[in-house]
């Protein structure tokens, strides 16, 4: 009888939701493999995903991985008061520290996120907060660019972010120079807003690609520089990846590709196909997914919008042929949402 | 023969009665047992929890009765949601609310309203003079908070639920964080150091990133705390609080009634409310019915001006003929 009431006490345990008890396990196996290999980061620790197996290649605070220099990541290693960009070979061993943001006195230090490799490979764009001598309060990232080989301090603003809205970040460097950028911004009535902007040259307003209503971020582009991949929230929640052809002045209507907690999307280095993570059940714990772009699912290349001062965006949805179904390649793992999948060919 | 036959028979039948009937009580005892030892951090915490300890108000007009059985449950109803930062920094019986939302849930049409009031609103406080509304609280506790959120909105509010900031971030971390797609990268550069550090008055550097992500408590709470550098402030937070909220609602859909007790013991002070256990068993369900589109999110933005009174800056309602207009729309007084 004691056993019995036991069991009770235990059985009634297991009736728990699983919210509650389920923990994420470091990646291990894919379910399918990929050509190339895939760089992704959970819980601090960066990860290589390569023939289908995932070897950790780095601990410790590190995040958003992306295609570097020749043989060479780059990757932000995030303390608790900032964040700096460093290169890492492959084996995830640090090659050189680019920025040194960290200060003893707390409000003296930096955040640099999402670097970013321009087109000729000579320069990083990534986001940084400079300092408001007007007013120590205001926190704004901006883009930055700086060469490959130099100094931070040759970093040169791209940028002017809005003020105290979180500033502009995710810049996707063009082959021809330039620049798409998410910025951060409110309405007048106060409600929040993101919009992909394309820049030419360090300071320029720009053009705005999409519309303030479409809530678009994330931007990346595709190797070949024609079709861009980008996450919109529409002002509400979830969100919704979509693809859109660029022509490198305007894009095209776009295509839902993946709706829901869905995020952070990186392209294959042929452009047959995105991956991007996605938030499962009722854990919340980000997974990859893969979609293949190949034909027939091909996203017809549409007739590219004229270049224009206005926004094209994305607001109307093309009605798109079926897509193949989005693979999932990974169950029970937990990838930081606001780091990309960076794949390599090699 | 037959009679004698049958008496060990009978005395046999009965004693096997008595066994069976002596073993199943056991069984009910013991089983009874093992599951009263499992939801008794539920019931310990349940007393604490209910124990709100309001001063007595005097001729303050008094919340309305949460007797609403469980029965009751789809008529619509109004809760008071109060949130305290509530670390060291802090005299626990004199806390401020940060945090003050205006919950309106119709579970039978599957609707929530939520109405975030500013803390810095100036208002009458019930026989306290005028001050900012986050007083109220540290003055007389949720009845004198909810008596004046009554008074100055004119509306009726069924039940409240009070909050501190640790109380929030284990509730977080116990439903296993909340997934949300964050509006824009929240950044705070004098962020207070007050949870889990030896000096509540230090402070840290906070960036939340934008995007679909999976928060744990800590870092949901940096989301919905950090104003300093959002050019509405305090309303922008509220925006924020009222999104996590809702990410919170999603996860209540999964809880069932064997998570009571790991929630209860969760909270060990950090959360007091006159909402009855049984209520909230019956309102998880209800979470689970309302669609996202069906919730209604109101702040004060536009409804007030700035102003400094005493070297204090405050906001003042601009027109509360409009204010009230808004809050009637789906608050009845």
């Amino acid at each position: 009888m004691v056993v019995f009431g036991y069991g009770v006490y235990h059985y009634l345990g297991s009736l728990k939701s699983r919210v509650t008890t389920e923990k994420a396990v470091a990646p291990a196996k894919a379910k399918f493999s990929l050509p190339g290999s895939v760089y992704v980061a959970q819980g601090g620790a960066l990860y290589r995903l390569r023939a289908g197996s995932f070897q950790q290649i780095a601990s410790g605070g590190w995040t958003q991985p992306s295609p570097g220099p020749t043989g060479q990541l780059l990757a932000v290693k995030r303390e608790a008061q900032s964040s700096d960009l460093y290169l890492l070979d492959y084996d995830g061993h640090v090659v050189k520290q680019l920025t040194h943001n960290a200060n003893t006195d707390v409000h003296l230090n930096h955040w640099s996120f999402y670097p970013r490799l321009s087109g000729d490979g000579q320069t990083i764009y990534y986001s940084w907060d400079p300092k408001d001598p007007g007013n120590f309060y205001r926190v704004d990232l901006a883009v930055y660019a700086m060469p490959v080989d130099g100094l931070q301090r040759q970093a040169r603003a791209w940028t002017d972010p809005n003020q105290y809205t979180g500033g502009d970040v995710q810049p996707a460097p063009l082959k021809s120079g330039g620049l798409i950028y998410a910025k951060f911004g409110l309405t007048p009535d106060g409600k929040n807003i993101s919009q992909l902007w394309l820049t030419t040259r360090a300071h320029a307003t720009g053009t705005a690609l999409t519309k303030e209503e479409d809530g678009c971020a994330q931007p990346a582009l595709s190797s070949d520089g024609k079709r861009l991949a980008m996450v919109c929230t529409s002002a509400g929640q979830p969100s919704k990846l979509m693809l859109a052809d660029f022509d490198g002045k305007a894009l095209g209507p776009a295509t839902v590709v993946a709706s829901g907690l869905v995020g952070a999307p990186g392209w294959a280095p042929d452009g047959s196909g995105v991956l991007y993570l996605s938030g499962q059940d009722t854990t919340g714990h980000f997974q990859l997914f893969f979609q293949d772009l190949t034909p027939p699912a091909q996203i017809p290349a549409g007739p590219a919008a004229p270049a224009s001062a206005k926004p094209t965006g994305p607001a109307t949805p093309l009605p798109a042929p079926t897509p193949k179904p989005a693979r999932q390649l990974t169950t029970s793992n937990d990838y930081d949402a606001t780091s990309a999948p960076a794949w390599l060919a090699g | 023969m037959r009679q004698r036959a049958s008496r060990p028979n009978q005395s046999g039948k009965v004693l096997s009665v008595r066994f069976v009937i002596l073993t199943l009580i056991g069984f009910l005892l013991t089983g009874g047992a093992g599951a009263g030892a499992y939801f008794l951090p539920a019931l310990a915490a349940a007393r604490q929890i209910t124990d709100v300890g309001p001063p007595n108000l005097g001729q303050v007009t008094q919340p309305s009765a949460p007797a609403i059985a469980v029965s009751s449950t789809l008529q619509p109803f109004t809760v008071l949601l109060l949130g305290s930062d509530n670390d060291a920094k802090f005299d626990p019986n004199q806390l401020l609310t940060q945090s003050m939302i205006l919950v309106r849930v119709d579970p039978a049409a599957h609707k929530v309203a939520m109405f975030s009031i500013a803390r810095d609103l100036y208002v009458p406080i019930p026989q306290n003079g005028t001050a900012k509304i986050d007083k109220a609280y540290a003055y007389g506790g949720a009845r004198l908070a909810v008596a004046t959120v009554q008074q100055n909105f004119q509306v009726r509010i069924d039940n409240y639920v009070w909050i501190g900031l640790e109380g929030l971030v284990k509730l977080i971390d116990m439903v296993g964080g909340i997934d949300v797609v964050t509006s824009n990268p929240v950044l705070d550069d004098y962020y207070p150091d007050d949870i889990h550090s030896s000096d509540p008055y230090g402070y840290t550097r906070v960036a939340v990133l934008p995007g679909a992500q999976h928060l744990d408590g800590i870092h949901a709470m940096q989301y919905v705390r950090s104003r300093h550098s959002d050019l509405r402030g305090d309303f922008g937070r509220s925006v924020r609080q009222q999104q996590v909220l809702l990410a919170l609602r999603t996860k209540a859909k999964s809880l069932t009634a064997a998570d009571i007790p790991d929630l209860a013991s969760t909270f060990n002070g950090q959360l007091k409310t006159d909402l009855s256990l049984d209520r909230i068993r019956a309102l998880l369900p209800v979470a689970a019915k309302v669609q996202t589109q069906d919730v209604k999110q109101m702040t004060l933005l536009n409804y007030t001006v700035g102003e400094n009174i005493g070297g204090e800056d405050v906001l003042l309602p601009s027109d509360w003929a409009a204010i009230h207009s808004l809050v009637h729309q789906d608050f009845p007084s």
